[in-house]
């Protein structure tokens, strides 16, 4: 740990921005593609049928013209005597043979010639795309369930600094590109294949003249990669202005009862008018180099023909070639020229494919996980629940320790109250108990087995957290308890709602368990949610019960309930009960003080009173002092007691630095 | 465990909006967008004009081809002209596409623009009942999807149907110049093919619709779990979701197959029919050729324009199918553009500019849209300007609702609810807003550094306010430790705070408005009380004079208020300041009594469930 990048108070800080980056600018990675690939080698026998097909139906599409130019015109139409010395591929053979067996003149054999070739083509083609499709879709799944599973196990701290949104892009919107690049222009691409066999059709017909015709091809390369370059540009700008305007959006949405309470409607309506305007200017720039690259791109095909006219036609005059090879020529044209323009219509599905691939790669690649032992210790099937936080310190970022040398005990079957003013420390002890976040500075133990050697499912299994942080998710009340684990019975889900008393409210409501909440729970109050969130931890009957300001936003009476369930299940199983209503922890058997990262006082309640410490100041500000209001006839606090509190504030052993002068005659609130 | 290819019913359950199946008749839903494309009717028509030209020079080509043939096959040769008419042609229609393309499509853009800008603006206005009904993700998708699908259609759909349509006509003249008999028979099949497109893309559908919902089957549910990741986590539930993730996304891969499928049966059967077309030229035009009616070049040339005819009909299936596809976007985008935002401003016209703050509730009664009961009713109170208020009651009695209603987040019945004796209702929204600060229960914060987060409302306040409003909400010594100080970006939600510092920060910023009313909902839950007890005596010296609203479950809290309404089942049963109603003996002495007694009074405790008609036995010890 010499590293100066690295304090002795956690990570270094990584650079987050990386993860919203469009990453590199290259327009061709061909080791991105060749991890892709990597992705269809289960499903290779699929493929390679696919590949065979495609190739067969290639060959046939290609014999096509030939059978109406070199056959029809050159033997039927216009019986040319050159033409004998031209190859024809065994069409002419193949169009006599059936003529003779059938006896069906010429003509109508090639009509049936041709007609066959069509629909194997057809045929071949129909096969291709479905085992294509199939293998390819197949691979995304898994590529798309490989990444799902690398994030969703991702720790803390990158979810505390990468915004859901932009990791919702990779698993939904940039493998849809994937999907389209593999389906649609992996399709197109097999089209290629007819390239190479109409380019080799036409040298063995006649090589000056295929000589001339792919004068066009070293035009249309310089083009394209030029046209690539620039768009490749003008594409990665949209889509970071497409990114930027739903990021917008979304933040915005989900803030919107902030931004109407703010009345910032008309800030943000321009604000994002900018960015609409970005996006739009930046599509017009792309658009604009489109239409010409299309332009030039149709224009290929009415060139070529007027080459091939020009120089075929000469060399008809001089009876080097037949007519109907001309006429092949011109048809064999658009089937070279058809997929590479097919290409290019897709740039942008291409490009837009191979920036999504990278930043797929990148996020199954993102080295964050929570640290996982190599051979993790099993915990055994029943613990005692003794829990020991040993030296424990850890910060967040570099050099910001919020845990100072943490160290108490919590003997199996106990109780512990964690109490200390906000910010404290005291959630973040629980992350770190339940493996959050990763820390090398000091140990926790449970039944003497350091945490850091357990599997985190298996010791997160063992411990259930009411989070202060909790989560409602859209979905009936029922899903939100069982949260679909196949363990929990809907019986069990109901008895813990009724020990929270949160059946009472579910009881009232339409559809009662089976009623819908919208997300986060928006169709019900906070206290309602909080019983929910309460009651999924009861339903799995945790061995160690950790209860985060549980019951913050739950009224007394309620509270009351809850404290005799509680009492029950607490017997017997270590508990870990946070809470800033000191009423909430009478029954926990120690009580734990934490200010600014450090334990300050540990004992009982009686202990601690007797300290006349810190939890004696909030013990009296809690109890006492409402007592003093009570005496006061319901006066508001008046300036004599004021004086009194703000006497009693100042030999405060809260009291670690000078209270930042506040001046409460500031204007700003007059 | 999904198997793919097994097209199963929905894994996943989410909220579904049932709609009308997919039909033809959903084009006209493509309506609405005429009044934005309208806005660019001459460069649509330029365009169109462009398009319309460079097809025709387009049908140029056949033709010089066929001379060129016919003079080569006559033996006397005249390629030159054809060749530099081809050359010609094919350069006069590049030019052309360019400029008019440019147009149709930079109307599409500027459309998606105006239908953007329109959609954001829209969506700010609206209110609870319309986010219950969409959820974010699907406003998303709105945006994004659809937007895009529609500008698509704009730009290249009903353009090609166009061109389409023309092609048709101009191929089908020059078929019958060269050849009447010949084009007749050609368009024997066109009939079937046309039928086929028609009625095969009509069964697409509802494939592509089942394949689009369960896409957003994907989205929600990653959105869903991604935002709940710390409660998967902490409940160790993620093998198991990535189980049902990979169930859902089996699903989705298993229907586009099955789409993939369906379109792949429709390019087979195509050829199948158009076939016939081809095999008639070669065969009869083949046999026309050698009797000598036509030559070799028209032979030629009808192959190119059987084309032109017989392409947009056999690809008449695959448009169709993106038009309604982008009928239906068009649907899903107007579903939430007409849907009228739940608060309407109309001021009235003597509404005072400025608050003092009295507020009176008149029989106030509100349920929530779709629910059975009243939340809230028949409450009447008067507020005076300058009084402190708290508002105390078991969770879901109605307190925030009561609250909401103040800044019309619920918006109330007309004559229900007064502040200065105006009803609320005649108040401009903006200034309901900007006078009454709302500091609401769910501590929200944006993804912005902390003075940005304080300074939402407007950020180009000075620093004083800033400061000030910090050291009420005594944020100042967690703001000098985070690692930039004001400048430090909180991650989403305001996710890297603690929770009580999340909640100050929330109270920050609505302190900083210095507002003529403050109404505060249990913005304190999770502030330890001796910080609390700090910030409520300073608000208290500050906001002299000026109304204040609060709402808390700690009698400790509530007793600064100079009046208490203990609210029950959406009615106020119990109201006074605190020492009238320690006198009362009733709800509030009992809480009162639970709340600061260590010793855990049992009758007390008896009655105060009792109260709440709470199963007594339950109470034990
Ligand atoms: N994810 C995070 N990233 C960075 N800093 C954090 C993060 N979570 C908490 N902190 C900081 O760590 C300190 C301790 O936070 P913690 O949540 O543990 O406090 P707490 O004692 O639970 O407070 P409260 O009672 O308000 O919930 C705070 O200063 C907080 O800003
Ligand atoms: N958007 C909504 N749609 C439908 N019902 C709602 C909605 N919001 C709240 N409710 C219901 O209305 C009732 C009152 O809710 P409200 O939020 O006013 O309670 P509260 O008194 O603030 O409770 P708490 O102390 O838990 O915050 C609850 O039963 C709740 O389920
Ligand atoms: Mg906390
Ligand atoms: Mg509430």
């Amino acid at each position: 740990m010499n590293d100066p990048a690295i304090k002795e108070s956690g990570k270094p800080q990584r650079d987050y921005s990386a993860f919203d980056a469009q990453l590199t600018h290259q327009a061709l990675n061909v080791s991105m593609f060749m991890r892709l690939f990597g992705w269809l080698k289960p499903y290779k026998f699929t493929l390679t049928i696919a590949i065979i097909l495609t190739l067969a139906a290639a060959a046939v599409g290609v014999l096509q013209p030939v059978v109406t130019g070199r056959v029809v015109i050159d033997t039927i139409l216009l019986p040319d005597p050159k033409s004998e010395e031209l190859p024809d591929f065994g069409m002419g053979e193949l169009v006599y043979g059936v003529s003779s067996l059938t006896g069906a003149s010429p003509l109508l054999s090639a009509v049936f010639v041709y007609a066959f070739l069509v629909l194997s083509t057809a045929l071949a083609r129909y096969a291709h795309r479905l085992l294509l499709s199939r293998s390819t879709l197949q691979a995304l799944r898994d590529l798309r369930s490989e990444l799902f599973r690398k994030l969703e196990t991702k720790p803390m701290s990158f979810y505390d600094h990468v915004s859901v949104g932009r990791v919702m892009t990779r698993l939904t919107n940039d493998v849809e590109a994937l999907i389209e690049l593999l389906t649609g222009v992996l399709v197109l691409a097999g089209e290629f294949v007819p390239f190479f066999l109409a380019l080799y059709l036409m040298w063995a017909i006649s090589p000056a003249l295929t000589g001339i015709t792919i004068l066009f091809l070293p035009v249309v390369a310089v083009a394209t990669s030029y046209f690539r370059r620039v768009l490749g540009d003008t594409y990665r700008n949209v889509r970071n202005a497409v990114s930027n305007i739903n990021q917008y959006m979304q933040e915005n949405l989900i803030g919107m009862e902030v931004v109407q309470l703010s009345g910032r409607e008309d800030l943000n309506a321009e604000q994002f008018g900018e960015r609409n305007l970005a996006h739009r200017d930046y599509q017009i720039h792309a658009m604009n180099l489109e239409t010409v690259y299309n332009a030039f791109n149709n224009s290929l095909i009415g060139l070529a023909t007027a080459l091939i006219i020009w120089y075929g036609g000469g060399q008809v005059i001089q009876d080097e070639i037949s007519l109907g090879s001309v006429v092949v020529f011109t048809q064999l044209i658009g089937m070279m020229i058809g997929p590479v323009q097919a290409v290019g219509a897709q740039f942008n599905t291409l490009f837009r494919a191979m920036a999504s691939g990278e930043r797929i790669f990148q996020a199954i690649d993102w080295d964050e996980s929570t640290k996982e032992p190599a051979d993790p210790i099993p915990l055994p099937d029943s613990i005692h629940g003794e829990l020991e936080f040993r030296d424990v310190s850890f910060g967040y970022y570099m050099g910001n320790e919020v845990l100072h040398d943490v160290s108490f005990k919590v003997k199996a079957g106990e109780k512990l109250a964690i109490v200390g003013p906000t910010g404290s420390g005291k959630s973040t002890l629980i992350k770190l108990l339940a493996r959050f976040y990763d820390f090398d500075d000091g140990n926790v133990f449970l039944d003497d087995v350091d945490v850091n050697h357990v599997a985190s499912a298996d010791l997160r299994q063992r411990i259930g957290i009411v989070l202060q942080d909790f989560h409602i998710f859209s979905g009936t009340v029922m899903d939100n308890i069982t949260l679909n684990n196949p363990l929990i019975t809907e019986e069990t889900a109901r008895e813990a709602a009724r020990m929270v008393n949160a059946d009472r409210f579910i009881r009232e409501l339409p559809e009662g368990f089976e009623t819908y909440l919208s997300e986060r729970g928006q169709n019900l109050s906070q206290g309602q949610r909080q019983l929910l969130a309460f009651a999924r931890v009861l339903a799995v009957d945790p061995e160690i019960l950790v209860l985060d300001e549980a019951t913050a936003s739950i009224d007394t009476a309620t509270e009351l309930v809850i404290q005799e369930a509680l009492h029950r299940i607490m017997q017997g199983r270590t508990s870990i009960v946070i809470a800033h209503r000191l009423q909430t922890i009478q029954e926990c058997d120690t009580i734990l003080v934490l200010h600014h990262g450090k334990v300050r006082e540990y004992g009982t309640h009686d202990e601690l009173i007797a300290l006349q410490g810190i939890y004696y100041t909030l013990h009296e500000l809690q109890f006492q002092d409402s007592r003093i209001a009570a005496e006061l006839s319901g006066e508001m606090l008046d300036d004599k007691v004021l004086a009194e509190v703000a006497a009693s504030d100042e030999d405060d052993e809260l009291q670690d630095e000078e209270e930042p002068g506040i001046d409460t005659d500031s204007d700003q609130f007059q | 465990m999904a198997q793919f290819g097994q097209y199963t019913a929905p894994v996943y359950r989410r909220q579904r909006i049932v709609r009308a199946r997919p039909s033809l008749k959903h084009l006209a839903h493509l309506k609405r967008l005429l009044p934005y494309a309208f806005t660019y009717r001459s460069w649509i028509i330029l365009g169109i004009t462009g398009i319309l030209a460079s097809r025709l020079c387009e049908a140029q080509v056949p033709m010089f081809m066929r001379s060129a043939i016919d003079s080569l096959a006559l033996g006397d040769p005249d390629i030159l002209l054809p060749v530099m008419g081809i050359l010609g042609v094919v350069l006069v229609r590049s030019v052309i596409s360019i400029f008019s393309s440019r147009l149709l499509r930079r109307v599409a853009i500027a459309t998606s623009y105006d239908i953007r800008k329109r959609y954001f603006s829209h969506v700010q206005t609206m209110g609870s009942a319309f986010f219950n009904q969409f959820g974010t993700g699907d406003v998303m998708a709105r945006s994004s999807g659809d937007i895009a699908m529609v500008r698509s259609v704009v730009a290249y759909g009903w353009v090609q149907v166009l061109t389409f349509a023309f092609s048709i006509l101009v191929g089908l003249c020059y078929m019958l110049f060269l050849s009447p008999k010949l084009t007749l028979l050609v368009l024997i099949p066109t009939p079937l093919v046309a039928y086929l497109g028609i009625t095969m893309s009509r069964r697409l559908f509802p494939l592509v619709r089942e394949q689009r919902q369960a896409m957003d089957d994907v989205t929600s549910f990653t959105s869903e779990n991604l935002n709940g990741i710390r409660t998967v986590q902490a409940m160790a539930q993620e093998k198991q979701e990535i189980e049902r993730f990979e169930d859902i996304s089996t699903r989705y891969a298993s229907l586009i197959y099955r789409t993939a499928k369906y379109r792949a049966k429709m390019n087979l059967v195509m050829p199948f029919v158009t076939i016939s077309s081809t095999l008639i030229i070669l065969g009869y035009g083949g046999q026309q050729v050698l009797t000598g009616q036509i030559g070799v070049g028209t032979f030629v040339a009808f192959f190119a324009y059987m084309h032109m005819v017989t392409g947009p009909i056999g690809s008449l299936g695959g448009w169709l199918s993106s038009f309604t596809s982008a009928a239906a976007a068009t649907q899903r985008l107007f579903e939430v553009l007409d849907y009228q935002p739940e608060i309407q401003s109309n001021p009235v016209a003597h509404a005072p500019t400025k608050m003092i703050g009295e507020i009176a509730f008149k029989h106030f009664t509100y349920r929530y849209p779709g629910a059975g009961e009243d939340v809230v009713s028949d409450i009447s109170l008067s507020i005076a300007a300058g009084e402190v208020v708290a508002f105390l009651g078991r969770i879901g009695c109605g307190k925030s609702t009561v609250l909401k209603s103040l800044v019309r987040f619920n918006d109330p019945q007309p004559g229900t609810l007064f502040i200065d004796n105006v009803d609320i209702r005649g108040y401009p929204l903006e200034q309901l807003r900007s006078q009454i600060a709302l500091i609401p229960q769910d501590p929200f914060l944006f993804s912005l550094s902390i003075r940005d987060n304080l300074t939402y409302d407007n950020p180009e306040r000075d620093q004083p306010p800033i400061d000030t409003a910090a050291q009420l909400a005594e944020l100042v010594e967690a703001i000098e430790e985070f690692p930039d100080g004001m400048g430090t970006i909180v991650g989403e939600r305001g996710i890297t705070l603690s929770g009580g510092q999340k909640q100050r920060a929330t109270l920050a910023r609505g302190l900083i408005r210095d507002a003529a009313v403050l109404a505060m909902d249990d913005c304190f839950s999770s502030v330890d009380t001796r910080t609390e007890e700090r910030i409520l005596r300073r608000l208290k010296s500050i906001r002299k004079g000026r109304t204040t609203l609060l709402i808390s479950h700690r009698v400790s809290t509530a007793r600064h208020a100079d009046r208490i309404f203990v609210m029950d089942r959406g009615r106020i049963v119990e109201s006074g300041n605190h020492a009238e109603l320690m006198a009362h003996n009733g709800y509030y002495a009992n809480l009162e009594a639970v709340q600061s007694n260590q010793d855990q009074d049992r009758k007390r405790k008896a009655a105060l469930l009792r109260d709440l008609d709470i199963e007594v036995e339950v109470v034990s010890g």
